[in-house]
């Protein structure tokens, strides 16, 4: 058994390595140029190619992929000279990156009328700022600096080009600076926990993204939670008297219920509660995105529709599973045998029964997450689906290679969790 | 000749008769036969231009004039809904005999040959799996940009590898017959014994799989319009019809309802259809 | 349980169950369906009924017609069912569940279907104690692990604890055997219990049914459509066809004296062992088994029947008494049992040469030397570095004469498949060579030559997948003319249907599809299909042992015939030694992966023999109750090929071992040599050929003449 999930595990991580590629290929390899996207088409040539190189799109794509993957911080600290640190900014969700000279002071360097800045921040919190003068030499007698900018970057200055600002940017971006030759956006990589920074906002993508999948996962739980019971029985129910009309009737139910796209059902569902009957909220509207919790009247719709278009699902397959193990010949034998009817059910025929269906079931938290993007965005609610949503409008890279690569991971992990229950389930793999 | 296409008329006429026992495949067949009906002849059932505007008429309710009501351009929705039918009933089965192309050839090729071939297929194609589907059009569509062309490529990506893990479930167990063994022992080409010996075999659940994916066409076309992700305004298209009328729902909760049906009743109508054909020919087994 | 129990056979005794008219149906799409009427028998105390007939006959619907336990659409339409003397019929659910599983046990064909795959042995045999008789959970085990014992598991204790996929078949059906005798029932049915396993495996339960009916004295229904396998088991039989008992009559009346034709023609179209080609026939039943919606008027058999006359065809024959307890339904019966006689003699006429034999030497068409076929199968354990290598044929060596048949038996997993795969190509050779016609063969089919593919076809063993589903019988005949170019383009549509003429098929099967035919009808265009292109070589895997009997003599005989009139060379599969026998000239004996004895056919068949032939040979089912068969029974089961025993591979079952010196210490570390008894038989042991001659005959020579 250890061996048969050792090797899930194997084809789990391929996979998630195999999805990363694509992940990345398809978002970043995308036509059009993200730099020219972000600054509006207004922007001159200069600007386009500044900012590609201060988001380090002019580096190879290799580079970039495992720059993406696994950071960069340990290889740019080789330019630096020092050891590179992401601090955490306290109150908001924003991080800023700085060289860690050997006594612990935190340096950055800013380009200043007057020159370039060193801050310098003492590990006791102490602020100050000195005007630079640490430059080096190359063979051409060029002074220049790597050094670390406020906006995390590497950057590379040189003495007497001065800073100078490339005109005004649109969203987010109030102003591009341009004072350094070289730049390169340090990343800690999204192994180690930074996805990087979102377009859109500006900000760092992990935080933001962490609270948006708490929404998701509550309204997911809460769903999952209604779903699976109300499906098991109805579905083991109709399996049971296959045939009869109390399947038929299941049976159809369920068809239609899970053929109605979430869209419309949840559009019924605002009709017919929020407009019509007036007992409920018909957009789940949170003064701030941090507490779906809070006001629990305002998941009932979402978790309704997404109950819906589930449950039929859900209950289909358990119906189709358990009519075809109460037709096996083992449960012929237990009839046979004399035992009571419900000992045949509850010992013999479940057991075997939920087999496929709990593994389907957990493949099935792919078509749960889809479900969720578009009730997010029926009832404008606050969670991982709208965030997603959202930054592909946008083509926010960071956002929507970070989202995805955590709705994959769900979904894999999902399916690993369905492989060992699946084991458990089954002696016929547990003891080979 | 003429005997074999008698034959194949009345094999024709033979399941057509055997789906209509069923109550439920009769009563799906007919929904998709009225929106297909609808779709041929939208020039002659629609009243007005899909895309003319009555500024006069903004958000109203159903009236003479415009039976269903208008959008917020002033739109006729009957109009926009009859002509929805068209888009929709092009792309879904468009896109998924796409997918099934790809998906067969695929799914053929690794069940068939094995070994490595298959492992290599098999590898790629469950990471593609492994993407919930919607985040897949999301990315797809956020990558090359919404156009019909676009959206029908992406239902092919997404749903060409379950049809290919279906065909080479099929072919894996056919690949194990005897005659199979016989055509392999007369030293037929691997291409024949794919396409001539197997997949023929194989028809019967790649049809019903076919049929129930282009109901789910239908839903990801839906679903990506209502996203803002499908055709690009001013196509009427059902999803962005009802994502546009959602603004207005409390001004005219029946601009957003009759999209919403329309959609629902022709997803549901292939479903029950596919259904009720699986039923049936599984019972004529 | 303490009252008197009357002794066997005293005719006051009620007996455990009476079976009185009983009809059944079902509601299919077509209507109600009548599958089973006017069935009646009854089995007293320690008696075993017998009740044989083709598939589709009713011989399960009736077994669980007993125990009303039809599903929703079968019904017991009329007649009663008295279980020790209460009628069954309209009894409450309730009721007869107290009774399933205590009074009435079932056993049926298939065990590891019948077990429970996610529950452990224990627990499944337990709660039939558990429920019936309230017992606690330990007290039941330990009475399990008794019942176990007495039907001679071994480890009785470790197997409780065993999910069914851990147990061989074998081990699966004792296992089964023992649950359903656990409440120590009034009367057990048996519904094929040894059909799936293997010959030897399955003289080994035979031998345990009959211990067990000795021991606790119960009624015993038994149905199979083995005459062989009735004969060693009941006292009495009853032949069921299409839904009607058309003959009932102890054991040794109905195999002596069969009066009913049906019962007469499955007698006539089973090779018995020793009967061979070249001096006897194999009488088919023609046409087959009407389905129970489409049943002629009069007699059921009327159709098929060679002693039919026109009122058969218009009226139903009663249940005739022909002596004490001997009733068949037919209206000449008496005809019948006399004629019977003359017919059953005649096949044994050893003068009445059906087949030239061939006996003179003739050129080697085909030559194996040292052929091995290994696979490797994924590790068991994680970090294990060899990959383990199943042996599947390992080191076989034979010559195939021109225009001769050489069958090769050997149960399941003895390599006779993977052999021939590996000559028609399909299966790489590991080492070793081939030679056919004098090229090198040890290639796979897609390197070698289109004549040479063309030189050897295949026929397969089930019907419903040797041909393809999708294509007309028409297309599939001409698909290897068209490829091999057999015959010009324009005469291929003549060439199918003289090939369909050939296997006594009409031109009108030209244009149907597969699914229109019937097993046997299947069987012919397979043969056709492999015989169009006039190989030389034609390798023939099991091809009748998925037929009902009664077809399967027909496509024997076809097989005879083709052999005959295009001079095909033929390497003929089968796991029944009757079978192969009848139909072949020379024999090879297959034991894990090996030949261990090879020669012409009578020499096999006679001593000298392989322990293992000996074993095989007194395992074969013989329908004939009053013939003497020595037992010789194999303890254990068929080893794994991944990990074949050392020295002679047959040395941890080999019940002979014991006549070497040393308990056969030599078996276990060397392997054996090859002992020439003649110039053409070899055996493969260690014992000496003096001492394997001395061996008796397994099965008396000696052929009861009729009369």
């Amino acid at each position: 058994m250890a061996r048969y999930i050792l090797r899930r595990l194997g084809f789990m991580l391929l996979t998630m390595f195999l999805v990363s590629i694509a992940v990345f290929l398809i978002s970043e390899v995308a036509p059009g140029d993200v730099a020219r996207h972000i600054l509006g088409q207004f922007a001159t040539p200069e600007q386009v190619e500044l900012l590609r190189d201060q988001m380090g799109l002019d580096e190879p794509l290799y580079v970039r992929y495992f720059d993406w993957l696994i950071g960069n911080d340990w290889r740019l600290r080789r330019l630096v000279g020092m050891p590179l640190k992401q601090v955490l900014i306290p109150g908001r969700a924003d991080a800023e990156w700085y060289a860690i000279a050997p006594d612990g002071t935190m340096l950055q360097w800013k380009m200043k009328q007057e020159g370039l800045v060193e801050i310098r921040v003492t590990p006791d919190g102490e602020r100050t700022e000195v005007l630079f003068d640490g430059w080096l030499v190359d063979e051409n007698g060029e002074e220049y600096f790597w050094g670390v900018d406020t906006a995390g970057h590497v950057v590379l200055w040189k003495k007497g080009e001065a800073g100078r600002e490339v005109g005004p940017a649109s969203a987010g971006r109030a102003m591009i600076e341009a004072s350094g030759v070289e730049y390169y956006p340090i990343r800690r990589g999204l192994l180690r926990g930074d996805p990087g920074i979102s377009f859109r906002t500006n900000r760092p993508v992990g935080p933001t993204l962490a609270r948006r999948l708490r929404n998701s996962l509550s309204l997911a739980g809460i769903a999952f939670v209604v779903i699976m019971p109300i499906a098991l029985v109805l579905g083991v129910l109709a399996g049971l008297r296959e045939g009869s009309p109390l399947d038929r009737t299941i049976s159809l139910f369920s068809l239609i219920t899970t053929s109605v796209p979430e869209f419309a059902s949840g559009v019924f569902l605002i009709l017919v509660f929020a407009f019509w009957l007036k007992v409920l909220p018909g957009a789940a509207v949170f003064p701030d995105d941090t507490a779906p919790l809070q006001n629990p009247k305002l998941l009932i719709l979402p978790v309704l529709t997404l109950t819906l278009v589930e449950v039929g699902y859900v209950a289909r397959m358990t119906r189709a599973s358990m009519a075809e193990v109460m037709n096996a010949p083992y449960i012929r034998t237990a009839f046979l045998k004399g035992l009571p009817y419900w000992r045949i059910v509850f010992k013999h025929a479940l057991r075997n029964a939920l087999i496929a269906p709990i593994t389907v079931i957990m493949l099935h938290v792919n078509w749960l997450v889809g479900g969720i993007v578009v009730v997010e965005s029926v009832f404008g609610y606050p969670g991982l689906g709208m965030y997603l949503l959202d930054s592909a409008l946008f083509k926010d890279i960071n956002a929507i290679e970070a989202g995805a690569m955590v709705m994959v991971a769900l979904a894999v992990g999902s399916q690993l969790v369905a492989d060992i229950i699946y084991t458990f389930l089954n002696p016929r793999i547990r003891y080979t | 000749m003429e005997t074999e296409k008698k034959s194949r008329l009345r094999k024709f006429w033979e399941s057509i008769s055997i789906v209509l026992r069923s109550p439920t495949a009769a009563v799906g067949l007919a929904i998709v036969l009225f929106w297909v009906f609808v779709a041929i002849f939208a020039p002659l059932l629609a009243p007005h231009d899909p895309l003319a505007q009555d500024a006069s008429a903004i958000n109203q309710g159903p009236s003479p004039t415009y039976p269903l009501g208008t959008d917020n351009l002033g739109r006729d929705i009957l109009s926009r809904l009859i002509y929805g039918s068209r888009v929709i009933l092009i792309l879904a089965p468009v896109s998924v005999l796409a997918s099934v192309i790809v998906g067969t050839v695929l799914g053929l090729v690794g069940g068939y040959f094995g070994g490595i071939v298959d492992e290599i297929v098999m590898r790629i194609l469950d990471a593609v799996m492994a993407f919930p589907t919607i985040l897949l059009y999301l990315i797809i569509i956020a990558a090359i940009g919404p156009s019909p062309l676009n959206v029908v490529l992406a239902i092919t990506f997404v749903g060409a590898p379950g049809i290919a893990r279906l065909v080479r479930g099929l072919t894996l167990d056919i690949r194990t017959r005897d005659y199979i063994r016989a055509a392999e022992a007369r030293g037929e080409s691997a291409l024949y014994i794919m396409f001539v010996e197997i997949l023929p075999n194989a028809r019967g659940p790649l049809i019903i799989d076919a049929l129930l994916r282009v109901g789910y066409a239908i839903f990801a076309i839906g679903t990506l319009g209502f996203l803002g992700l499908g055709l690009p305004p001013p196509t009427p298209d059902w999803g962005g019809m009802i994502s546009e009328a959602r603004k207005y729902i409390w001004t005219n909760p029946l601009g957003v309802l009759w999209p919403a049906l329309a959609i629902a009743s022709l997803v549901v109508g292939l479903n029950l259809f596919a259904d009720g054909l699986r039923e049936e020919t599984m019972r004529y087994q | 349980m303490a009252t008197e129990r009357p002794g066997v056979g005293s005719p006051r005794e009620v007996p455990i169950l009476r079976v009185e008219n009983l009809a059944i149906s079902y509601e299919t799409r077509y209507g109600e369906v009548t599958a089973v009427r006017d069935v009646s028998f009854e089995i007293g105390r320690g008696e075993t009924l017998g009740i044989v007939g083709e598939s589709g006959c009713g011989k399960s619907t009736v077994a669980f017609g007993i125990v009303n336990f039809l599903g929703r659409n079968g019904r017991i339409v009329s007649g009663r069912i008295l279980f020790q003397g209460q009628d069954l019929v309209g009894r409450s659910e309730r009721e007869l569940r107290r009774l399933r599983g205590d009074r009435i046990a079932m056993v049926y064909q298939d065990p590891m279907q019948a077990l429970n795959p996610s529950l452990r042995i224990g627990d499944q045999m337990a709660e039939v104690l558990i429920v019936h008789r309230r017992m606690k959970k330990d007290e039941a085990e330990e009475r399990c692990i008794r019942m176990l014992e007495r039907v001679y598991m071994p480890d009785p204790a470790n197997v409780m604890r065993r999910y069914p996929h851990q147990l061989s078949g074998g081990q699966q059906q004792r296992v089964v055997i023992a649950m359903a005798l656990l409440n120590d029932p009034a009367l057990l049915i048996m519904d094929e219990p040894s059909t799936a396993l293997d010959v030897t495996v399955e003289a080994a339960v035979l031998d345990l049914i009959n211990d067990l009916q000795e021991e606790f004295d119960t009624a015993i229904m038994y149905i199979s459509h083995n005459l062989g396998v009735i004969a060693r088991v009941s006292d009495k039989v009853a032949v069921m066809y299409a839904g009607e008992v058309v003959e009932r009559a102890a054991a040794e009346e109905i195999f002596l004296h069969p009066s009913h034709p049906y019962t007469l023609g499955l007698m006539r179209c089973v090779p018995r062992l020793g009967m061979e080609k070249a001096s006897s026939y194999l009488h088919p039943i023609r046409g087959r088994v009407p389905p129970p919606n489409r049943l002629p008027p009069g007699c059921v058999f009327e159709p098929r029947c060679d002693f039919a006359r026109p009122e058969c065809a218009e009226r139903r024959p009663p249940l005739k008494r022909l002596t004490d307890g001997h009733w068949v339904r037919c209206f000449f019966a008496d005809e019948v049992a006399s004629k019977g006689q003359e017919a059953l003699a005649a096949r044994w006429r050893k003068e009445a040469t059906v087949h030239e034999p061939q006996r003179e030497p003739t050129e080697t068409i085909l030559t194996v030397q040292d052929a091995r076929v290994y696979y490797s199968v994924p590790a068991r354990r994680l970090f294990s570095r060899e990959k383990p290598v199943v042996k599947a044929v390992d080191g076989v060596s034979f010559h195939v004469p021109k225009q001769r048949t050489l069958g090769i038996v050997g149960e399941s997993g003895c390599g006779k498949s993977t052999l021939v795969r590996a000559i028609i190509g399909l299966e790489k050779l590991s080492g070793g060579g081939m030679e056919f016609m004098g090229f090198d063969i040890s290639v796979p089919v897609s390197k070698r030559d289109l004549d040479l593919i063309r030189n050897i076809q295949m026929v397969f063993q089930n019907p419903d997948a040797t041909l393809n589903p999708s294509f007309t019988v028409g297309f599939q005949i001409a698909r290897p003319l068209r490829r091999f170019r057999a015959v010009p383009k324009d005469r291929v549509k003549d060439e199918v249907i003289r090939l369909l003429n050939l296997m006594k098929l009409d031109a009108s099967y030209y244009d149907r599809l597969p699914r229109q035919l019937s097993g046997g009808e299947k069987q012919r265009v397979a043969i056709a299909r492999a015989i169009a292109a006039r190989p030389e070589l034609v390798l023939c895997d099991e091809p009748v042992s998925a037929l009902d009997v009664s077809v399967q003599a027909a496509v024997l005989n076809l097989l005879l015939e083709v052999q005959r009139e295009l001079g095909t060379t033929m390497l003929f599969i089968a796991h029944d030694l009757s079978v192969v026998r009848f139909f072949c000239d020379d024999i090879a004996v297959m034991y894990l992966g090996q030949i261990v004895e090879i020669g012409p056919a009578e020499a096999i068949y006679a001593p000298p023999y392989h322990p293992y032939t000996e074993a095989l040979l007194s395992a074969v089912p013989i329908p004939d109750p009053t013939a003497e068969q020595r037992q010789i029974r194999l303890s254990g089961s068929v080893p794994s090929a991944l990990n074949p025993p050392s020295g002679c591979r047959f040395h941890t079952r080999c019940p002979r071992r014991e006549w070497l010196p040393d308990g056969g210490r030599i078996c276990e570390v060397e392997p054996p040599p090859w002992q020439a008894d003649t110039e053409e038989h070899r055996i493969l042991c260690h014992i000496p050929l003096e001492q394997l001659r001395r061996m008796e005959a397994v099965v008396s020579e000696e052929v009861r003449d009729a009369g």
